[in-house]
């Protein structure tokens, strides 16, 4: 019940809302009780409101306010890339953009690889039906 | 201003079960179970272990406003008085005050309710019967020093055979149990496990002795709570 993901320097999170909509950014320093200073590797270092940032559970050691050098090695050594890639928050992202993205063709490949999937699985519920009743 | 973050400890004795479920906190002891619920107020409860290993109650709150915060310690009392009730229990005694006319009072309901006669010499009657289906209405005999009747109105031959006496009725709450206490004169001891309870209980008694009419300064009489303190006493 208590909250177990706090805002603290070197928390990483997801931004949610805006322009950098998507983009996974470390809390980089705390401005004051509404905003932060965020930054991540591929961006410039910026504030941001904390409602626009959802947070995760990945958090990384850094210093307060580090240089763009020290805050990608950090970034590296906690592997945060792979980490967030194997949540299933993260995973779950993945998914939804690939899903977006589709094409037409690709809905239609889609639909038969869903037909075949589902036809498997009621033959082998059929058999294990029959193995029941038996 | 909003504080981030303000929150208080407290400790929990042993012997004492605490159980904490979306801010309804139930407290099990030697005496009984009390449960009381706080889904008024926006705190977070919780059961933490000290470093030594004592059992302690948090309370936080986050982003608190000055009210927010001042209710946290607020919150900690009620649930030390639930423990103290649930451990020691509370006693709250009375003592009865009168000048002239002897409060009588009797206990009734096995220990639950208690009656209160000849408060201020007064006798309050109603529903007198005179015939079958005649019944005059009430008239009342007031004074207290001086027993004068002031009839309001005359019925010829009258004569009644059935007259209620109209008597202070206090029922106590749940879980209280009020007694005469012995060794002391015109004492009532008042048992309970819920403060909040027994001093309501005790208010009750003492509010239907108020004094109307009169100047209270001089008419002093009524039952008044004399002490608060817990059943099991610690020497």
């Amino acid at each position: 019940m208590p909250f177990k993901r706090y805002v603290e320097i070197g928390r990483v999170g997801l931004v949610n809302y805006g322009k950098e909509y998507g983009r996974i950014v470390v809390i980089v320093d705390v401005i004051d009780q509404n905003r932060a200073l965020v930054d991540a590797p591929d961006m410039v270092r910026s504030q941001m409101n904390f409602k626009r940032i959802s947070l995760t559970d990945i958090k990384i050691d850094i210093n307060r306010v580090p240089k763009k050098k020290a805050l990608i090695e950090a970034m590296e050594k906690a592997d945060v890339k792979n980490k967030w890639e194997k949540s299933s928050w993260g995973r779950r992202l993945i998914v939804q953009k690939r899903r977006a993205a589709l094409n037409d063709f690709d809905r239609f490949k889609l639909m038969l690889a869903k037909i075949k999937r589902g036809g498997l699985i009621r033959q082998e519920l059929a058999k294990l039906k029959k193995e029941n009743t038996a | 201003m909003k504080t981030i973050l303000s929150s208080e400890t407290m400790d929990i004795p042993d012997g004492v079960k605490i159980k904490i479920n979306a801010r309804v906190i139930e407290v099990e002891g030697p005496r009984g179970k009390l449960s009381r619920d706080f889904k008024h107020l926006n705190l977070d409860f919780q059961l933490i272990k000290d470093e030594e290993g004592k059992k302690k109650l948090k309370i936080d709150a986050w982003f608190a406003t000055r009210k927010t915060s001042a209710a946290i310690r607020t919150a900690l009392s009620h649930v030390e008085n639930l423990i103290t009730g649930v451990t020691k229990g509370y006693r709250y005694k009375m003592r009865f005050v009168y000048a002239h006319f002897p409060i009588n009072a009797s206990i009734t309901n096995s220990n639950t309710a208690i009656e209160i006669r000849n408060f201020l010499g007064e006798k309050k009657i109603t529903a007198m019967q005179f015939f079958d289906r005649l019944s005059v209405p009430c008239f009342e005999v007031c004074c207290a020093k001086c027993m004068d009747s002031s009839v309001l109105f005359q019925i010829s031959s009258v004569s009644y055979d059935t007259c209620y006496m109209q008597v202070r009725k206090v029922d106590m709450l749940d879980g209280v149990t009020i007694l005469r206490s012995e060794k002391v004169k015109d004492e009532l001891v008042l048992d309970g496990n819920d403060i909040e309870l027994v001093s309501r209980s005790a208010a009750l008694i003492n509010q239907k002795c108020h004094v109307k009419n009169k100047d209270i300064r001089k008419f002093l009489d009524g039952i008044y709570v004399s002490e608060k303190g817990t059943v099991v006493v610690e020497e």
